[in-house]
């Protein structure tokens, strides 16, 4: 397969995995989850709080005012009245903004002064009978109140009975006061807990981060290179991650080398009965009657085939990754490679009457590579070239250099390769059709994956007068 | 002339047997590595053929040990294996060619008459392609039998040409191979030689082909 379709494949999936299952997402929720529920259970019990103590100082204050007015109580002529100075009833009232209510009454429940129509406590039961001040909520003129009422004698010692003092107020500003404050407690707490969300987020992303860098690394990586990751940078928490991966990667090379040296063998195998074959069918067809030469040629071809798919699948796998088939990259001159490879073509080139040149300049040209592997690169290319060109035909091998890259091309005049296929003869075992050659569908397949692992890119074309095909494989120059 | 094959493979072995004796070289064979060693400590041979996965004796150890015998015997190495580390191995242990399978019947018989010749070029001989003869210790050539008129320097570029006939000769090889009678052979020199050389065979058939940026090749007759 394709290494740009299958990294695509495999970032896709990648892609389709992540959502659910994100480390940041999952901590994320398990904090936030209990530390809402927290937040909301301790914000009832603030607000609770706070209307308790706020209860207990209006209710103070309450009693206050109703003890203030207690003593504006007098007894003139056995009349009880207020003697409160309507200023001072306007201090209360403006105290408590307007929502100031008050009515006392003599011993016998008769009005004496205030809102004769606040209401008062439920008749007392006979414990509280003794109470001197009683707290209670009712309603007034619509609106929720909060009174006391403070039972106090009138001129004590006389035995005149006991006045009545009730004193209310809306509920209203007590509510507005404890919403006050919770909303103090309350909003601290919800700006902490955001800021702990965040602070997780971010701890997350420090903490993955190693993890996102080795995922980087992995997904640069080109499906040729099994070499170990480095555990150098990496934490302590990822490094058996690391270690297991490498430990994959070691025995997936191991495996991958043992395929290769498999298929190897079995063309090295291969190759002694077929020159067997080889043999005895060139001497039967130097003997034989005419009648046999049709089969004999055709047995001949066979071979030839069998032959030329054992030499590339065995050039194959010594160019996969990983393949220890006794190549070693050094500095090799390219020039000289490629002068020397296409003269030992030539002889092929001139069976099938075919004009194989060479165009390069004289000096050397460096770059690094295995020169049997480049070597058989180029062959393949001159294969192609002679196979699929006319007989007549004209086939170049040029050298040209720029300042940092060296680029082999063959040009053939032959019928060339259509544009729609141009991507897919890099396939294994893709031929174009129609074009009436025995050929395994090899060769490009092979090309390719030698420029790979010399880092060289292959690019297909016609040729310059618009027929014919070009392949140029550029190398980067060593010097 | 005689030549030892050493091939396990019967079906091969055969056939290499029978192409040789066909060229009417005295042929013998040996099947393993052991049997092999055995009849070269005995016998002399003008060539051996000679496999590398041997039973019994691997085909290196064959060689080391013609070697060590001081036998001068060109060998000429037929393996399966292609990498490059075999290659040098096998020139290394002193062989003298060296051709992978499946190969040319063609090419192993042409590799095998050069392998031969040079065997016994101390004493000079006659090279011969198609109509046209070189002596090469008289210096002489002769198409059809009629002496051909040729300068010393034409004659080594016809020489080197005929030694490699079908297969391409550059021009630096050329220059080499003239450097004794010239101290400096330029590109352009060569041409000339080739085009006189080129004058004279023609009419008789004989073929001096220009391969573009490589060099000239001596087409097969």
């Amino acid at each position: 397969m394709d290494a740009a379709v299958k990294s695509r494949r495999w970032r896709l999936e990648a892609r389709r995995w992540k959502r659910p299952t994100t480390l940041r997402r999952q901590l994320i929720a398990w904090l936030a989850g209990p530390l809402f529920i927290l937040w909301l259970v301790s914000s009832i019990i603030d607000y609770d709080i706070a209307r308790r103590f706020v209860n207990l100082a209006y209710d103070r204050a309450l009693l206050e005012a109703a003890i203030d007015i207690n003593r504006q109580v007098k007894v003139i002529n056995d009349r009880i009245y207020l003697d409160m100075p309507d200023v001072a009833l306007e201090m209360l009232r403006t105290r408590e903004s307007g929502n100031f209510f008050y009515l006392v009454t003599g011993p016998v429940e008769e009005f004496v002064s205030g809102e004769p129509d606040l209401p008062r406590p439920l008749p007392e039961t006979p414990d509280a009978a003794a109470d001197r001040v009683r707290y209670y909520d009712e309603a007034f003129r619509g609106f929720e109140i909060r009174a006391v009422a403070l039972r106090a004698p009138v001129d004590p010692g006389s035995g005149r009975g006991a006045v009545q003092i009730h004193v209310a107020e809306r509920v209203t500003s007590r509510d507005e006061f404890a919403r006050q404050i919770i909303l103090r407690m309350v909003l601290p707490q919800g700006i902490l807990i955001l800021l702990a969300g965040f602070a997780v987020w971010y701890a997350v992303g420090r903490g993955l981060a190693p993890l996102t860098s080795l995922r980087r690394e992995i997904e640069s990586r080109s499906h040729r290179d099994l070499s170990a990751l480095s555990e150098e940078q990496a934490p302590q928490e990822v490094r058996p991650l690391i270690h297991a991966m490498n430990d994959l990667l070691a025995r997936l090379a191991t495996a991958i080398s043992s395929q290769q040296r498999f298929i190897a063998d079995a063309a090295h195998q291969l190759r002694t009965p077929i020159a067997g074959l080889k043999t005895q069918t060139e001497l039967a067809l130097r003997q034989s009657d005419p009648g046999m030469q049709d089969t004999l040629r055709k047995l001949q071809t066979a071979t030839e085939h069998s032959a030329r798919l054992v030499n590339q699948l065995l050039s194959l796998a010594r160019a996969e990754p990983g393949a220890k088939l006794g190549h070693a990259v050094e500095r090799l001159d390219l020039a000289r490679l490629a002068r020397e490879t296409t003269t030992e073509w030539v002889p092929r080139a001139l069976t099938r009457s075919i004009d194989l040149g060479y165009d390069g300049e004289d000096g050397a040209a460096w770059i690094e590579g295995d020169p049997f592997l480049v070597r058989d690169l180029l062959g393949n290319l001159l294969d192609n070239a002679i196979r699929y060109t006319q007989r007549g035909g004209q086939v170049t091998v040029r050298l040209s250099a720029s300042a940092d890259t060296l680029t082999l091309s063959v040009e053939d005049d032959g019928p060339g390769i259509p544009e729609q296929d141009r991507e897919r003869v890099f396939e294994r075992f893709y031929r174009v059709l129609g074009t009436g050659t025995e050929g395994c569908g090899l060769g490009l397949a092979i090309v390719r994956e030698i420029a790979l692992s010399h880092r060289a890119q292959v690019t297909l074309a016609a040729a310059a007068g618009g027929q014919g095909t070009l392949v140029r494989v550029t190398f980067p120059r060593v010097a | 002339m005689r030549i030892l094959i050493v091939e396990d493979d019967p079906v091969l072995s055969d056939g290499l047997i029978r192409s040789l004796r066909g060229s009417d070289y005295a042929v013998d064979s040996a099947t393993d590595g052991a049997e092999a060693d055995q009849i070269l400590s005995a016998h002399s041979f003008d060539l051996v053929i000679l496999d590398l996965g041997l039973p019994k004796l691997e085909g290196y150890e064959v060689l080391r040990r013609l070697r060590r015998r001081g036998s001068k015997t060109p060998v000429l190495i037929l393996t399966a294996l292609d990498t490059l580390e075999d290659r040098v191995k096998g020139l290394d242990l002193g062989a003298d060619d060296y051709l992978t399978k499946p190969f040319d019947l063609p090419e192993l018989e042409a590799r095998v008459r050069a392998l031969i010749r040079r065997g016994q070029s101390g004493g000079g001989s006659v090279l011969a392609h198609g109509a046209l003869t070189l002596d090469t210790t008289g210096r002489r050539a002769q198409l059809d039998g009629e002496p051909l008129e040729l300068s010393a320097r034409e004659i080594g570029v016809l020489e080197v040409l005929m030694l490699r006939s079908g297969r391409v000769v550059n021009k630096d090889q050329l220059a080499e191979e003239l450097y004794g009678w010239d101290e400096e052979v330029s590109a352009n020199a060569i041409e000339v030689y080739v085009h006189r050389l080129r004058r004279k065979l023609e009419p008789a058939g004989v073929t001096i082909r220009t391969i573009r940026g490589l060099g000239y090749l001596l087409e097969k007759p």
